[in-house]
């Protein structure tokens, strides 16, 4: 039996079907990216796990149990939220321990977990401070700290790392998947964004008009879309003779598809080409090698492997 | 910051002068010898200051006026709490119609809702009673308290709330940890704004207080009625004096700007 059930899913708001019959089961300690553009339904299906949207229709079960029998208090759920949600007038310990706090922990017992979770996201020098006087990164980190003391059945994470910037959001990508592993919690993540569903999750979930069109492991998915949709989200493609094939999967040769470089952008760790040829426009990418590369105007041959 | 240019500057000088000089020629009256209100004059004296302990009802009423002020404003903030959450989050029917019936009371003119409130307090045997002034100023002052609360609450991110939730605190643990804190600023502020409306209150009190519960601005109306002499003036430098005395105190204590805005604690 699967830790989480969802159970064919579905919620309406008046006519509009925002979550549509989703099926899905989480193994216990998998991390789950729902993945999807804006109003796919991803944000509403985090809502009805965490009790603060009620489903139309449909079941969700934790370790078998009707979690929607559950009043949102007690489902012992760990959240953290885009805008952080931090308690403005509480110190980040007064924040962390609030969720203790409500479980009836003694305040010693209380004091040293706020103390562990805090040194857990590198915060263990913060805890006077006010979330007013800490940076996006930092009042994240309290965010998660908050959700993790209490040691959660589930961590629920709804868009967390959109409100930092790039740079700061691969750090946080890494140490939020380093923490998942560690503690081991069964975690939930909804994302816009394919990189970071990628980069974090054991499988993706990716949603489309309230609908998973399909659900696996990020590279499988990637590599073996299910539909267009799917092809299109995750990643860059061509559309060559009927056959989708990734800009990467390219590589320029002496034979082959004949073309004309249109553009050519240089980015640093790679090339990005656009290159008429008679199958139409084809977006190639080349891993920068520090070879000299065609220039704009050069006549190239382009070569791929058939996807499996 | 830009600096402001002469025009400007004029500008400002005249409208500061124009907002102060009433209250600095009170003032100044105030401290004539003379037994009438003389302006400019030579002499100074604490003549009228004096005068006021001659007419205990001034004191008297001056100590109802705040009562009167600190009870009603905060039973009209009190009942702008739940108001303002249930104006702010949910979309019900009635919800228009709820939020204009208590900010009515602003567009009325004061001096009907006094010969109304006369009329119906004399029915009811309220009339000329403390209980009646405070109804009167609870249903004046509401607007007051009900905006500012009602911003602050707007203002409000639900997630806060589904994040207390989430951790395991009940409806009524939310409200008092997390709700009420959050919202204090706006409350604070929705309490002094409508203090200062009742205690400035004279065109309808004038009709329901009676011998007894005057209030201190109805006994300053009703005593230049028929007499010439200047202790209003004293009476008025008095309160001026408090009213400074206390903006300092809650200026140093909270920030004016804050109390009077209401902005949150995090500065939203």
């Amino acid at each position: 039996m699967a830790f989480l059930t969802l159970d064919k899913l579905t919620k309406k708001f008046g006519t509009h079907l925002a979550v549509d019959g989703l099926s899905l089961e989480v193994e216990k300690g998998e991390f789950i990216a729902l993945l999807g553009p804006s109003g796919c339904g991803k944000t509403t299906t985090l809502q009805m796990i965490a009790g603060f949207v009620d489903p139309t229709a449909g079941a969700i079960r934790l370790e078998g149990r009707d979690l929607l029998a559950i009043k949102p208090a007690k489902r012992g759920l760990g959240i953290v939220f885009q805008s952080y949600a931090l308690f403005p007038h509480m110190t980040v310990a007064e924040n962390v321990a609030f969720g203790l706090e409500m479980q009836g922990v003694a305040a010693t017992e209380r004091a040293k977990r706020v103390a562990e979770t805090l040194e857990l996201v590198g915060l263990g020098a913060f805890a006077a401070r006010f979330p007013r006087q800490m940076s996006g990164g930092q009042q994240q980190r309290v965010a998660l700290a908050r959700a993790l003391v209490i040691r959660p059945n589930i961590l629920l994470l709804d868009e967390p790392l959109s409100n930092l910037d790039a740079k700061l959001r691969e750090e946080m990508q890494i140490e939020l998947r380093q923490i998942q592993r560690t503690v081991g919690t069964t975690t939930i993540l909804v994302t816009h964004d394919q990189a970071e569903a990628m980069a974090l999750s054991d499988r993706i979930v990716v949603m489309n008009q309230g609908r998973a069109e399909q659900i696996g492991p990020p590279h499988e998915a990637y590599e073996r879309p299910a539909t267009p949709f799917v092809a299109n989200f995750l990643g860059k493609t061509n559309l060559v003779n009927g056959t989708t094939v990734r800009p990467e999967k390219i590589s320029f040769s002496t034979s082959g598809l004949a073309g004309k470089v249109r553009t050519r952008i240089f980015q640093g760790n790679h090339w990005l080409y656009q290159i008429d040829t008679d199958s139409g426009l084809v977006t190639v990418i080349r891993q920068n090698t520090g070879e000299t590369m065609p220039a704009e105007g050069a006549v190239v041959h382009l070569v791929w492997a058939p996807s499996p | 910051m830009s600096k402001n240019g002469p025009l400007a500057l004029a500008y400002h000088t005249l409208f500061v002068t124009f907002m102060l000089a009433p209250i600095l020629v009170v003032c100044w009256v105030a401290f004539t010898p003379e037994g009438f209100l003389s302006f400019p004059t030579d002499n100074w004296s604490l003549r009228w200051f004096y005068a006021i302990a001659r007419y205990p009802e001034f004191v008297s009423a001056f100590w109802r006026s705040l009562w009167l002020g600190a009870l009603s404003s905060a039973i009209a903030v009190a009942v702008s709490v739940p108001a303002a959450l249930a104006i702010a989050r949910y979309r019900f029917p009635g919800r228009e119609a709820m939020t204009t019936l208590f900010m009515s009371p602003l567009m009325i003119p004061h001096i009907v809702l006094g010969i109304a409130f006369l009329r119906f307090f004399t029915q009811i045997g309220l009339g000329g009673t403390f209980v009646g002034l405070v109804l009167a100023h609870i249903v004046i002052v509401l607007p007051f308290a009900l905006r500012l609360t009602l911003a602050s609450a707007i203002g409000l991110d639900r997630a806060i709330e589904h994040a207390a939730v989430s951790l395991g605190a009940s409806e009524w643990v939310v409200l008092r940890r997390i709700t009420l804190p959050l919202v204090l600023p706006g409350l604070a502020s929705g309490w002094a704004l409508a203090f200062i409306n009742s205690f400035d209150e004279v065109t309808m009190t004038v009709f329901i207080a009676a011998p007894g519960t005057e209030t201190l601005p109805v006994r300053m109306f009703l005593y230049i009625q028929d007499n010439i002499d200047p202790l209003v003036t004293s009476v008025s430098a008095c309160v001026i004096a408090i009213t400074v005395a206390a903006l300092v105190v809650m200026d140093r204590a909270y920030g004016l700007e804050k109390l009077l805005v209401g902005r949150g604690v995090d500065g939203r």
